[in-house]
């Protein structure tokens, strides 16, 4: 979870603002500008940082917001005038928002490379819009020869025309958003933001769409880009069609792991650190003729050197604030997470999926009733995790229905299915390593019910979840940290603060020694009383211990339902694990 | 938990070990799958790895083979090199083959090139196996030569996967799960090979889950439970002791 | 109808250049799996190295002859000193790092041959222009141009197809891990790789010098032209490259002249289309 700055940073943070603020007295107009400039990139870095470090979408066009905030400024400003301040800001910000609502839309239905590319084609579709045609002055740049300016009732209180009015303004707008920015990750809709980074398949499990999250993470920092964009054209008064290209992208990427991923402020040190190191390699005064001549290789080697050797950049050089500990809210909240839906009754009808002709599940019924553990087993390639990933919603049916107390929920998404109250664990634990095991449940929790739950509620089940599984010591630590055992006790308090009523749990024991083996078992056996589970397991001996039915697959077919007793007498299952087997068929 | 009786098979103590692996710890990320496991094979021997799925045999093999971190402690020793640590090319060119569940047979290769791409003699120069050999002893890979690798049915891809392996003149071949998914016609042909392999002196490790059909290929039988060796024995020691099965293999 | 006619062959030859260049890094980034933005500053330094060798040789092709194994060697050191650190890290970092590869390279093209244009004569046996009809003549240079790269993707298809190495490319790029288990070591399919994207990159420029003037930019223009190339065609695919470049030029010609001030946003509307269609690309993953 993205941490408030600590003592030392703030202190460097305020020293830093209190030097660019004095610049006009220290330097001069050269300096001004160039100050101004770095100020208009950093808050367009910080905004490449909300979805870099925050929301894990690496997108190489984020400059075309940058240019569309600073050609908006253009387009608001009348010939021979100058345009009323609030009007241009609004215009950019508003502006490189739309675009970023447009472009965003498309770009987050893609992942990984493709969203790479996706972003970068649409930056240079804007950028060929801007150079190629006449819109805006096109190859040769947009003059706005008269800067906006802010006038009430016949005085002028700001004008960007003069350029220590236009730096103070930059400083606080960075100050402004930096706060208003941070205030928003540290919220729910961040948390979840850092959710999705951390595991967008546990999120999507637990019922977050995360599509329009990022969608909306892609227009916020969109908008901010534009921000920037709208006071860097009122820098110099004119707006080249370069700013929108991929290179100032790159370099933006390039600040952003600079100043470190994630930390929000560390982006703006990378924004400050990269002009200042610019501007030194390029000065034979600091670095001699044969260097700044030839800067860009100085500066392409330290990069290279920055990021092999400091993955976390500048920010992992200074001290991180401690974590507020967790700790148990007051009174026993127990009783509003118990008063909610009782275990649901999950029923299977003809449930089938064909990949090509090949049929990995075919023709399932069967019924899991209430508070009840079930086992689902059989050999290899038996269809048992196509199974429950029907179920899930992660893959669609081909044929048949499932209902969960009698309504028919087959056709319903996997974000939707678990918001019904369908929680799921996987074989390797997905979990959000990032964050600590408190933050972990208070993400899921976050999920719970069809309509969000309040902050008492999700902390009453933070710690109901928390102390049903016995991580209540372990409640500040971070999930990475902890052993293979505790994080599957945390995914499945996970799932309990999630107020899911149907567990669907696939191989939760593999791996646990006989010790966390007992140990879950006995919290399934506890869970049971409130929750249908639905367990899928090679461990034989946990599934006869715990499980009141068994269900058997074979080459996606149920072969058998029952009693354990009943499964371990049936022949058919027999021959399914064991082959032929001829010796042994009086046995037993 | 109590162990049930690890007996060794007097016939092992009179070969030299070609195989004899130590200290397996294998993990997926923080979960355990194999806890210490040791792990022989002797010269000219066909071992059986036995055990229900998750149990850890799968991981095992990929430790032997170096596509998986045997742990700090994991020693390997192949004839007379230390092979842990060591990059499965390395393994593989050592004489170390595997057939993989799910064969890996090449979809966009032909059969004759998935044959004749990892072509070469043995470490120690043998050179017996052949392409013609291979196509003699599996006579619908001939027939079907050029067709692609993913117009093969699942038998044939097996015996594809098995002739391919044997192209590289191994001295330790490994299948895994070879009869998977396949009629009990085909389950038959595969073995009737495996046996006319075995006869040449190669050392084979079989991971399956046919009793029957194990029994009578395998000399030894190694039991895998939750990632720790939990039976190792011979045919007659597994026959006279159905709870055994039961317990280990069965439900 | 003369202009199109002109506009569709010039497409044509420029769909087979950018081939030359696409299927290098659809090779790099399929059996790499490394996102390498470098690979334009290959075709650019291409380029350049036709420019000085044709300067000191006489003849473009001559300077082709010598400048492949410079290339091949360059590429090779490359991977060695700098790639094979990537493959464990994620798609950010080898963006930065290639980003900044770019910064370097374009640095040592600027003190090795400063940033105006220049030209490279096409050799005297191939220059003027040849009557195709009563109306049209066409640069025999390009038409060489067309034919060489064709007959390079023909070589490209023989040398996948035909030999071992084509077969251990293409098993790799279906499954790595079973080539391993057969004993071929990784490290070197890749360095070789690498090797021959890089010499297919800087291939490109240099058969393409005698036909644009050499200038500091051409190696960015055609980066995001063959990532275009790589994700309608799939990556990893030669097949899909040749496909997908073939359309590209095409369109980008056509487009030129139907809608010049818009020309430029075919060819993502292109990779739009294809990505809504088909979102692996044309052909998916498996070189065949």
């Amino acid at each position: 979870m993205i941490r408030l700055p600590s003592l030392p940073v703030l202190l460097l943070l305020v020293v830093a603002v209190a030097v660019f603020a004095a610049l006009p007295w220290l330097g001069g107009p050269y300096t001004v500008k160039f100050a101004t400039r770095v100020v208009a990139m950093a808050i367009f870095v910080m905004s490449l940082d909300i979805l870099i470090g925050v929301t894990g979408l690496v997108g190489f066009g984020h400059a075309a917001f940058f240019g569309l905030g600073a050609y908006a400024v253009w387009f608001v400003t009348p010939k021979d005038d100058g345009a009323n301040l609030i009007l241009a800001l609004a215009s950019g910000v508003g502006l490189a928002g739309i675009g970023a609502a447009v472009i965003g839309f498309f770009a987050v239905r893609t992942r990984g490379f493709y969203f790479i590319m996706v972003t970068l084609a649409a930056s240079q579709m804007l950028f060929a819009l801007f150079h190629d045609t006449r819109i805006a002055g096109g190859s040769d740049g947009a003059s706005i020869d008269v800067k906006p300016f802010l006038e009430i009732g016949g005085r002028v209180i700001l004008d960007f025309q003069q350029r220590n009015t236009l730096l103070w303004f930059a400083i606080a707008a960075l100050v402004v958003s930096y706060g208003m920015v941070l205030m928003l990750v540290r919220s729910r809709f961040g948390r979840v933001l850092q959710g999705l980074k951390a595991n967008e398949t546990r999120m999507n499990a637990l019922g977050f769409d995360g599509q329009r999250y990022k969608w909306a993470a892609f227009v916020v920092a969109g908008a901010l880009a534009g921000l920037g964009g709208a006071i860097f054209a009122s820098i110099d008064g004119f707006v080249p069609p370069e700013i929108l290209g991929w290179r100032e992208s790159g370099l933006a990427i390039m600040m952003v792991v600079l100043g470190g991923v994630g930390t929000l402020w560390g982006s703006i040190l990378g924004a400050v650190v990269y002009s200042l190191a610019e501007e030194v390699l390029k000065s034979a005064h600091w670095v001699g003729p044969v260097v700044a001549e030839h800067w860009p290789i100085a500066m392409g080697c330290l990069l290279i050197a920055a990021v092999l050797g400091a993955p976390k950049g500048l920010a992992g050089l200074m001290p991180v604030r401690a974590a507020r500990p967790w700790s148990a809210p007051a009174g026993n909240g127990t009783g509003v997470v118990h008063a909610t839906q009782p275990a649901p009754l999950l029923e299977v009808a003809g449930l089938s999926r064909s990949f090509g002709g090949l049929a990995a599940v075919a023709d399932v019924t069967v019924a899991f009733t209430p508070n009840r553990i079930h086992a689902v087993i059989g050999p290899n390639g038996a269809g048992k995790t196509t199974f429950t990933n029907l179920i899930t919603g992660a893959l669609p049916v081909s044929a048949g229905t499932i209902r969960l107390d009698h309504d028919d929920i087959t056709a319903l998404s996997a974000a939707a299915k678990a918001r019904r109250g369908i929680g799921r664990s996987f074989q390797r634990t997905n979990i959000l390593l990032a964050m600590t095991v408190a933050e972990n449940c208070a993400v899921a929790a976050q999920a719970r019910g069809s309509a969000g739950a309040s902050r008492a509620e999700e902390d009453a089940a933070v710690a109901w979840a928390l102390s049903a599984v016995g991580l209540v010591d372990r409640a500040d630590r971070v999930a990475s940290t902890l052993s293979h055992g505790e994080q599957r006790q945390l995914e499945i308090a996970m799932l309990m603060a999630s107020g899911a009523r149907l567990l669907i749990l696939d191989e939760p024991l593999a791996g646990s020694g006989p010790e966390e083996t007992a140990r879950l078992t006995a919290l399934l056996r506890e869970l049971a009383s409130d929750h249908t589970i639905l367990l899928v397991e090679h461990d034989m001996d946990a599934v006869f211990a715990c499980a009141d039915t068994v269900s058997v697959l074979v080459n996606g077919r149920l072969i058998a339902h029952g009693t354990p007793d009943e499964i371990r007498r049936d022949a058919g299952v027999r021959e399914a694990y064991l082959g032929r087997f001829a010796g042994l068929e009086d046995a037993a | 938990m109590t162990l049930a009786l690890v007996k060794t098979p007097a016939e092992a103590a009179t070969r030299p070990p070609l195989l004899e692996a130590r200290g397996i710890a294998t993990s997926h990320g923080r979960t355990p799958c194999l806890r210490d496991v040791a792990f022989t094979v002797g010269a000219g021997e066909t071992v059986s790895l036995l055990g229900r799925n998750g149990m850890g045999k799968t991981t095992l093999l990929r430790t032997l083979t170096g596509l998986a971190a045997g742990g700090p402690n994991a020693s390997i020793r192949f004839r007379d090199a230390e092979l842990a640590g060591a990059r499965p090319a390395a393994i593989a060119r050592a004489g170390i083959a595997l057939v993989p569940e799910g064969r890996g047979i090449f979809p966009n290769l032909t059969v004759l090139e998935n044959l004749t791409l990892p072509a070469r003699p043995g470490p120690s120069g043998k050179r017996e196996w052949t392409l013609p050999r291979i196509f003699d002893l599996f006579p619908r890979l001939a027939e079907r030569r050029d067709n692609w690798g993913d117009q093969l049915s699942g038998g044939e891809q097996q015996m594809l996967s098995i002739g391919r392996a044997l192209m590289t003149n191994p001295d330790l071949l490994m299948l895994d799960e070879a009869t998977e998914g396949l009629a009990p016609k085909v389950r038959d042909e595969i073995w009737a090979t495996i046996r006319v392999v075995a006869a040449t002196g190669m050392s084979i490790v079989v991971v399956d889950k046919n009793l029957d059909d194990l029994f009578d290929l395998a000399d030894r039988h190694v039991i895998l439970a939750k990632g720790e060796v939990v039976f190792e024995g011979s045919t007659a020691d597994l026959k006279g002791d159905p709870d055994l099965v039961h317990r280990w293999l069965g439900v | 109808m003369d202009l199109v006619l002109v506009q569709i062959f010039n497409g044509i030859q420029y769909g087979f250049l950018i081939f030359l260049a696409a299927s290098g890094l659809t090779l790099v980034f399929g059996i790499l799996g490394v996102i390498n933005l470098a690979h334009g500053s290959f075709y650019m330094l291409g380029a350049y190295l036709a420019l000085t060798l044709t300067q000191l040789t006489g003849d473009v092709f001559l300077a082709v002859a010598i400048g492949i194994p410079l290339a091949v060697a360059f590429g090779a050191a490359i991977e060695w000193a700098f790639v094979r650190h990537l493959y464990a890290r994620d798609h950010l970092q080898q963006v930065l790092l290639t980003f900044a590869l770019i910064l370097i390279f374009n640095e040592v093209q600027r003190i090795g041959w400063g940033s105006h244009p220049h030209s490279v004569l096409a050799p005297s046996y191939l220059s003027g222009s040849i009557r195709l009809t009563d109306t049209l003549t066409y640069p025999v240079y390009r038409l060489a141009l067309t034919a060489i790269c064709a007959t390079l993707a023909a070589a490209m298809f023989l040398v996948i197809q035909k030999t071992r190495v084509g077969r251990l490319i293409r098993a790799g790029e279906s499954n790595r891990e079973m080539t391993e288990l057969l004993g071929f070591d990784s490290r070197w399919l890749y360095r070789f790789v690498f090797a021959a994207g890089t010499a297919l990159a800087a291939l490109a420029g240099m058969l393409a010098a005698p036909v644009e003037s050499v200038y500091p930019g051409i190696g960015e223009r055609v980066l995001i032209i063959s990532f275009v190339v790589v994700v309608i065609g799939g990556i990893g695919s030669i097949k899909g490259a040749f496909l997908g470049a073939l359309v590209i030029g095409v369109a980008d010609a056509l487009g030129k002249v139907f809608l010049p001030s818009l020309a430029g946003v075919v060819v993502y509307a292109l990779m739009a289309a294809v990505l809504v269609v088909r979102p692996g690309g044309l052909f998916g993953r498996v070189i065949r």
